[in-house]
C-alpha cells in the first residue's frame, strides 16, 4: 500500500479503528500464529458439536432434537463460515482475532442456550484463549463481551433450553403428575399452568444462581488471562530488543571485519612494478575479527620489510590489541630502525599501556633487496619456513625472544638468513599446525611442509593454496577456533632472473 | 580442562588437566584471582595439561608477574607438546621451569 492511500484511510473511522488495532510488527507474527490456533479451537468446536447432534439423533443425548437441531446447525454454520474466512484472509487480517472472539463467543452460548448449566467451562474458553494474542485489550473485550453475551444465554436457555431442576421453586402445595421420561418435562408441565410467572421464576433463579456465581467465577480466568496478556506481552518485546541488539552487534561486528581485512595490505599483486620479489598473503580469521596479522611494505626502495604476527585470546579483544601492534610496529619500523631495535621499542611502547597484560608474538624480518640479505627477530614467534633456491621448505628454528607486551625492558637477538634468487620464504601463525580435526588430532608442522613441497616450484600464490587445500582437507567439517594466517615471501635476484626460470606468474 | 588446588600454608600447588586455551584460561584466571592472596610459593603441575594457547600463556604470565612480587612462582611436569610451546614463544625463559 502507498503513502497516499494510507493517509486517506487513517482519517476514516475505520481507518482510524485499523490503525488503533493493528498490532506493532513485532507481535505480527506471533498474532498469524494466535489465529491458526484461533481456527483449531474452532473446528474441534465444531467436531463437538457434531457429535452431540449425532447422539441427539441416535436418541443417546438427553435433549430432544427439536431443541437442539436449530441452535446447533447455526453453530456449525457459523463455523465453517468462520473457518473460510480465516482461509481466505490466510490467517492475516488486522480484525481477523476480534471476529475469531466474537465468533467463539456466540458459538459457546449457542451451546450453553441448549445444555445452559452443563457449559459452565465454554464460557471460560474464549477469554482463556485470547491471553494467546497478548494483548490486554482483547482480553478485557472478549471478558465483556462473554459476560454480556452468556447473561443473554442464560435467559434464553432458562425458557428455551434444559431445565435446571436445581432452582427450580414451586409454590407450597403444588401437586404434578409425572408425564413419564425425564423429570424436567414434569416439571415444564407442571409450569405450563401459569407460563409467565413459571417463566419469570426460571430467569430471576437462572441469573442469582447460576448465571452469577459462574460469572464470579469466570472474573478470576478473566484476571488470569489478562495476567498472562501483559506478562506474554513483556516477553515478546523483551525479547524483540534483544533481537535488535543482536542485529546491531551484528552489523557493527560486519564492519568491523572489513575493516580490519582492509587494514593489511590486501591487493595482489601487491608489487607489480617490482621484478624482484613477490609478496602473497592470507588472514582468516575465526571469529569475525581476530588477532593474527601479517603486514608488508616497502621502508625504502631496497628494503621490504615482512610481518607475521599473532596476539594472545581472540575476537575483538584481540582485534584491538592487534590494530594497536600492527600500527606501533611499522611506524617504528618506518623509520629505518633494525628488526630488533623495532621489537625492543614496541615492546617497550606496548607494556606501558597494558594493564589487561594482553602480548603478541611478531616475526619481523627486513630483506635487502639488492642483495638477498635478510635480517630478522622472532619475538616469541612460530618458526619460519624457508626453501633455498632449489631446495625444499625447511623449518627455521631461529633464535626466541619473549613475547612483545609481556615484560618491560626486554632486548631482542637479531639473526640474517642469505636468500638466493629463487628462495622462498613462508610465515604462518599457530592456526596452521595447530588446526583441529574432528577428533582432536592437530595437523601439525608434517603435513604443512609436505603441503609446503607440494607446491614448492609454483608461484607464492599457489604455496597459500596448497597449504590451505590441505588444512580443509585434514579438519574437514570440524568447526577452527584459530585464526589462519600465512605469508609466502619469493626472492627473485636483484635482476628478477628466478621469475623467468620459475616459468613466470605473468 | 579441571583445575585442582592444593594449599599448604602460603604454598599453593595448581594441577591443569586437559586444554588451557581462549575457553577454560578464563576459568584458571578466576580461580587464581581468588587463591592468591597471601600466597608466597605457587607451583603449577602440567603433567595432565595436553595444550596451552596464547591465551593461556597470558594467564600464566599474569600469575609470573603477581608471584615475582609476592615470592617465587615454579612450573613442573611440562609435557614435550608444552614444553615446544613455551620454547617457540620464549616463555621457558621467563618461566622457572623443573
Amino acid at each position: 500500500m502507498n503513502t497516499k492511500e494510507k493517509t486517506e484511510k487513517k482519517n476514516t473511522f475505520w481507518g482510524r479503528l485499523r490503525d488503533r488495532l493493528t498490532p506493532d510488527e513485532m507481535f505480527l507474527e506471533t498474532e498469524i500464529q494466535a489465529n491458526k490456533l484461533g481456527a483449531l479451537i474452532l473446528f474441534c468446536s465444531g467436531i463437538m458439536l457434531a457429535l452431540i447432534l449425532i447422539l441427539t439423533a441416535f436418541g443417546l443425548f438427553l435433549l430432544p432434537m427439536e431443541s437442539v437441531f436449530s441452535p446447533l446447525i447455526q453453530a456449525i454454520a457459523e463455523i465453517v463460515i468462520l473457518l473460510v474466512v480465516c482461509r481466505v484472509v490466510k490467517y492475516k487480517a488486522w480484525w481477523l482475532k476480534h471476529l475469531l472472539m466474537l465468533g467463539l463467543v456466540v458459538v459457546y452460548a449457542r451451546l450453553d442456550v441448549v445444555v445452559t448449566h452443563k457449559a459452565a467451562i465454554l464460557m471460560v474458553l474464549p477469554v482463556l484463549f485470547s491471553s494467546r494474542y497478548f494483548s490486554r485489550r482483547l482480553t478485557v473485550f472478549t471478558s465483556i463481551f462473554t459476560s454480556v453475551i452468556f447473561a443473554l444465554s442464560a435467559v434464553w436457555g432458562a425458557t428455551h433450553g434444559m431445565i435446571n431442576l436445581n432452582i427450580v421453586t414451586m409454590e407450597e402445595g403444588t401437586v404434578m403428575t409425572a408425564t413419564g421420561g425425564f423429570l424436567g418435562d414434569t416439571v415444564k408441565n407442571a409450569g405450563a399452568a401459569d407460563p409467565a410467572a413459571f417463566d419469570a421464576m426460571l430467569i430471576k433463579n437462572t441469573l442469582l444462581f447460576d448465571y452469577l456465581p459462574k460469572w464470579l467465577m469466570f472474573s478470576i480466568a478473566s484476571i488470569i488471562s489478562c495476567n498472562i496478556a501483559r506478562r506474554g506481552r513483556e516477553m515478546v518485546v523483551t525479547q524483540h530488543e534483544k533481537d535488535v541488539e543482536t542485529a546491531r552487534i551484528s552489523t557493527e561486528l560486519d564492519l568491523a571485519t572489513r575493516i580490519q581485512a582492509d587494514m593489511v595490505p590486501n591487493i595482489y599483486p601487491a608489487f607489480p612494478d617490482r621484478r624482484e620479489f613477490d609478496v602473497y598473503a592470507t588472514m582468516d580469521p575465526a571469529k569475525e575479527v581476530g588477532g593474527d596479522f601479517y603486514d608488508f611494505f616497502l621502508i625504502d626502495p631496497d628494503h621490504l620489510c615482512l610481518v607475521m604476527a599473532d596476539v594472545s585470546g581472540k575476537g575483538v579483544p584481540a582485534a584491538l590489541f592487534m590494530m594497536a601492534s600492527k600500527i606501533i610496529l611499522a611506524n617504528n619500523a618506518m623509520i629505518g630502525k633494525s628488526p630488533g631495535k623495532i621489537l625492543e621499542d614496541t615492546n617497550a611502547a606496548i607494556c606501558s599501556h597494558n594493564r589487561e597484560e594482553m602480548f603478541v608474538t611478531v616475526w619481523i624480518g627486513i630483506l635487502d633487496i639488492p642483495t638477498g640479505r635478510l635480517v630478522a627477530a622472532n619475538a616469541g614467534h612460530e618458526y619460519p619456513v624457508v626453501r633455498h633456491a632449489d631446495g625444499a621448505f625447511e623449518v627455521f628454528r631461529d633464535k626466541h625472544g619473549f613475547v612483545v607486551g609481556g615484560m618491560a625492558g626486554l632486548k631482542y637477538k637479531e639473526y640474517e638468513m642469505q636468500l638466493e634468487p629463487g628462495s622462498k620464504l613462508f610465515l604462518y601463525t599457530d592456526g596452521v599446525p595447530e588446526a583441529t580435526d574432528a577428533e582432536g588430532k592437530m595437523f601439525g608442522v608434517d603435513r604443512m611442509l609436505d603441503a609446503l613441497n607440494g607446491a614448492k616450484d609454483g608461484t607464492t600464490v599457489d604455496v597459500l593454496k596448497s597449504v590451505r587445500a590441505s588444512v580443509d582437507g585434514f579438519v574437514k567439517n570440524a568447526e577452527q577456533f584459530d585464526d589462519l594466517t600465512m605469508l609466502c615471501m619469493e626472492y627473485r635476484g636483484a635482476d628478477g632472473q628466478a621469475k623467468d626460470a620459475a616459468g613466470g606468474d605473468a | 580442562m579441571t583445575i585442582e588446588m592444593k594449599k599448604n600454608g602460603s604454598a599453593l600447588t595448581v594441577s591443569l588437566a586437559g586444554r588451557l586455551d581462549t575457553v577454560t584460561s578464563p576459568d584458571l584466571e578466576k580461580a587464581l584471582a581468588d587463591a592468591l592472596a597471601d600466597v608466597k610459593e605457587l607451583t603449577f603441575d602440567l603433567a595432565k595439561l595436553e595444550y596451552v594457547s596464547s591465551a593461556g600463556l597470558r594467564v600464566l604470565l599474569s600469575a609470573q608477574k603477581k608471584m615475582s612480587v609476592a615470592g617465587k612462582m615454579v612450573v613442573k611436569n611440562v609435557s614435550e607438546t608444552v614444553n615446544e610451546i613455551f620454547e617457540v614463544t620464549g616463555f621457558s625463559d621467563i618461566l622457572t621451569i623443573e
